[in-house]
């Protein structure tokens, strides 16, 4: 009986198949990435059902975290250095015109001490910065309520107009007094309109706005 | 695609003294680069922040504006809820009666168990006004001191996904504050 000749195939897989799937998903992932920015604190927000996104045009951020620190943050280039600026002159902080080029990297991430702390703040290294245990802009007493005078100054500094988009950005466990302290201080200055920033959640089914979304009327929110 | 065919046979005859060359293979060993796509794969999944977050709109009102010159909610149509520490809420409808005993408590989201959750309470309360629901319901929301911002959002959430066109945010009275902490005095 002749023997059958198994013909021996080779164990070499193509690979090229396996890349191009790779580099398929690395090009998805790296379009579709938006890092994190630096955060002066680490913050976890509330959920909502709500669907808006988040304006990044013309946005004052206020930041509060669960120790009830508050930090500031405005994405405005030219004005973020014109406050600043104007904050040095007004509070009498003292700052160098570097000092200044460096707290406004440095809001970026977020400010949050009070105005007799600024210079110290400054003085340190870029670097150094981003380590400073910040102790938060003074809100809680009515007296002394320094977010009141920095939204004050960054009316003044925008010719009295308000920013387009104020948003408040505060962690779970942060106790109401803080909230409603951060909230004086702007409807001090005449700002009554805010955007909360949240993570999504789904609607509960069965209520009022679930039947909304799903009849496929527009969310008039 | 990563292997060319080199040679396809009969191109041009060789003479009988040209050397035939040793055919190399072009074949790459695609193994690293494959490693290396999905090394970085794995680090972008882990920078990426996929569920971006919302914002929800705040209105708050004009609080330099006169007493006399707001608005007047009509007591049929309103609910007050005071929010208290460890996600306690408490409600009353229309005016808290004298000895409290409108005065009651509540959950957060649905009801479970004997514990009555506040979206059935503005439900109920909705379907009882009926068809003036949306001009004449106002629920005010009272967190006291010891309830957290996250209470506080989840309340004003639930505002929106009840569709209450009218609610505010208030400061808490004092005898209301009292109140709550008489009840959480007692209940523990």
């Amino acid at each position: 009986m002749p023997k059958v000749k198994i013909p021996r195939k080779s164990t070499h897989v193509d690979m090229t198949a396996f890349c191009d799937v790779a580099f398929l998903l690395l090009a998805f992932f790296m379009l579709a990435t938006q890092f994190k920015p630096d955060e002066a604190t680490k913050v976890e927000t509330p959920k909502s059902v709500s669907s808006d996104t988040i304006p990044t045009k013309d946005a004052f951020l206020v930041t509060f975290d669960k120790g009830g620190r508050v930090f500031v943050t405005y994405d405005d280039a030219e004005k973020k250095k014109a406050l600043l600026g104007k904050i040095n002159a007004d509070k009498a902080v003292g700052l160098t015109d570097p000092e200044i080029a460096k707290l406004n990297k440095a809001m970026e991430a977020g400010i949050g001490v009070p105005f007799n702390m600024l210079k110290s703040l400054a003085s340190k290294d870029a670097a150094d910065i981003a380590k400073v245990n910040q102790p938060g802009i003074p809100v809680t007493d009515t007296l002394n309520n320094e977010l009141k005078l920095w939204i004050a100054e960054l009316l003044a500094v925008n010719g009295g107009s308000k920013p387009k988009n104020v948003m408040l950005k505060g962690d779970n466990g942060t106790n109401y007094p803080t909230f409603i302290n951060v909230l004086d201080a702007f409807t001090k200055n005449g700002i009554y309109n805010f955007k909360l920033i949240t993570m999504p959640e789904n609607v509960p089914s069965g209520t009022y706005l679930y039947d909304e979304r799903t009849s496929g009327k527009k969310d008039k929110k | 695609m990563a292997d060319i065919e080199s040679g396809g046979g009969g191109g041009h005859k060789k003479g009988p003294g040209v050397k035939k060359s040793k055919k190399l293979s072009t074949r790459v060993d695609l193994t690293p680069m494959v490693d290396l796509g999905f090394l970085l794969i794995t680090f972008f999944i882990f920078t990426t922040t996929m569920s971006s977050p919302t914002a929800m709109k705040l209105n708050m009102p004009d609080d330099t504006a006169k007493d006399e010159e707001q608005n007047k909610a009509k007591e049929s149509g309103a609910l007050t809820i005071m929010l208290s520490k460890n996600d306690h809420i408490y409600y009353y409808e229309g005016k808290l009666a004298e000895d409290g005993s409108n005065f009651k408590s509540a959950i957060f989201g649905k009801s479970s168990g004997d514990a009555k959750g506040i979206r059935d309470i503005i439900i109920e309360k909705k379907q009882k006004l009926g068809a003036e629901a949306d001009k004449d319901m106002v629920v005010v929301i009272k967190p006291n001191e010891e309830s957290t911002f996250k209470n506080t959002v989840d309340m004003l959430d639930e505002m929106t996904i009840n569709g209450v066109k009218k609610y505010a945010l208030v400061k808490i009275s004092v005898p209301e504050n009292q109140l709550i902490k008489l009840t959480e005095g007692g209940s523990k």
